[in-house]
């Protein structure tokens, strides 16, 4: 049996650099701790600006502080890449369509190895 | 005693104090994910089973570790074994695995590095987990009651006397 990720770490990396969640707010430049707190709750999902904003702040790579949204999002593509796999092998041969696929296989093969994400 | 795998779980620990609760939350290899003290007045135990049952609803953790206050040198009040008890029965109704873990195990651990008393093995703990460091209290004089803050570090003492030895000798490593 193995454990999911959880949808973000936003509280762990917070409570790791010490900061308040009214502190936090002012850095990703919201306007009151009640967001943050909706996001550590996993009640709210994050902006790309509120995104970026963590991985500034924390010097994290956004993967790792949205570590379960992350996964999610490779497993979809990963399905979605299979999808599109079997549709340019029906569709017909070309030096592009071989690109595609060997760019394609890599995403599948990278996605493959990692548990599966519970939803 | 049988040993918890650490990479492949998310534990909470609890440990509850005269108002409340200590708590960590840790997953993969031995990294904090959350960690504080909870606190309830008046119907104390209800309260704090709601809180628990929070923090089941949002780290989702696969075992949940607590004292083992069924031996006889056990001085915990009734209340407390009461709200151990429910702990558990609330976790074997989320489906969670539950591990208890006896002072006298905790002592035994930790023995090899020389920490017999609660500040002492809170010391150890602040060296192996550094996050945990700047909440580690001033050593109690007599005089004084428990700061709320040693129950995270004794939360945290039972998770790492549950994990195997070789992962925490590792953890001491890094």
């Amino acid at each position: 049996m193995s454990f999911h990720k959880l949808p973000n770490y936003v509280r762990t990396y917070r409570k790791k650099s010490g900061f308040s969640q009214d502190e936090l707010a002012f850095l990703v430049g919201a306007k009151t701790g009640a967001k943050v707190c909706r996001y550590e709750r996993f009640a709210r999902g994050p902006s790309l600006r509120a995104v970026l904003a963590f991985e500034a702040v924390f010097e994290i790579p956004a993967r790792e502080i949205f570590a379960g949204i992350y996964r999610q999002i490779e497993r979809d593509v990963h399905d979605r890449s299979v999808i599109l796999i079997r549709r340019l092998t029906i569709a017909g041969r070309g030096y592009l369509t071989a690109r595609k696929l060997e760019l394609l296989r890599t995403i599948c093969a990278r996605t493959a190895t990692r548990p599966t994400q519970r939803p | 005693m049988k040993r918890l795998s650490p990479e492949i779980c998310r534990i909470l620990a609890i440990d509850p104090t005269t108002c409340g609760f200590g708590f960590v939350v840790l997953e993969g290899q031995m990294s904090l994910v959350d960690w504080g003290v909870k606190r309830a007045k008046r119907d104390k135990n209800a309260k704090c089973l709601a809180k628990v049952l929070d923090l089941i609803r949002q780290y989702q953790p696969t075992v949940i570790v607590f004292e083992d206050c069924s031996g006889r040198e056990s001085r915990r009040h009734e209340r407390i074994k009461e709200f151990l008890e429910e702990v558990k029965n609330l976790a074997t109704n989320n489906k969670i695995k539950t591990r208890k873990v006896s002072r006298h195990t905790l002592k035994k651990t930790f023995a090899s590095e020389r920490a017999s008393s609660r500040y002492e093995i809170a010391t150890v703990i602040a060296k192996r987990l550094p996050d945990l460091a700047p909440l580690l209290p001033p050593r109690r004089q007599p005089w004084m009651s428990e700061d709320a803050r040693m129950h995270i570090f004794n939360a945290a003492a039972m998770v790492l006397a549950l994990i195997s030895p070789a992962t925490a000798s590792q953890q001491m490593a890094n």
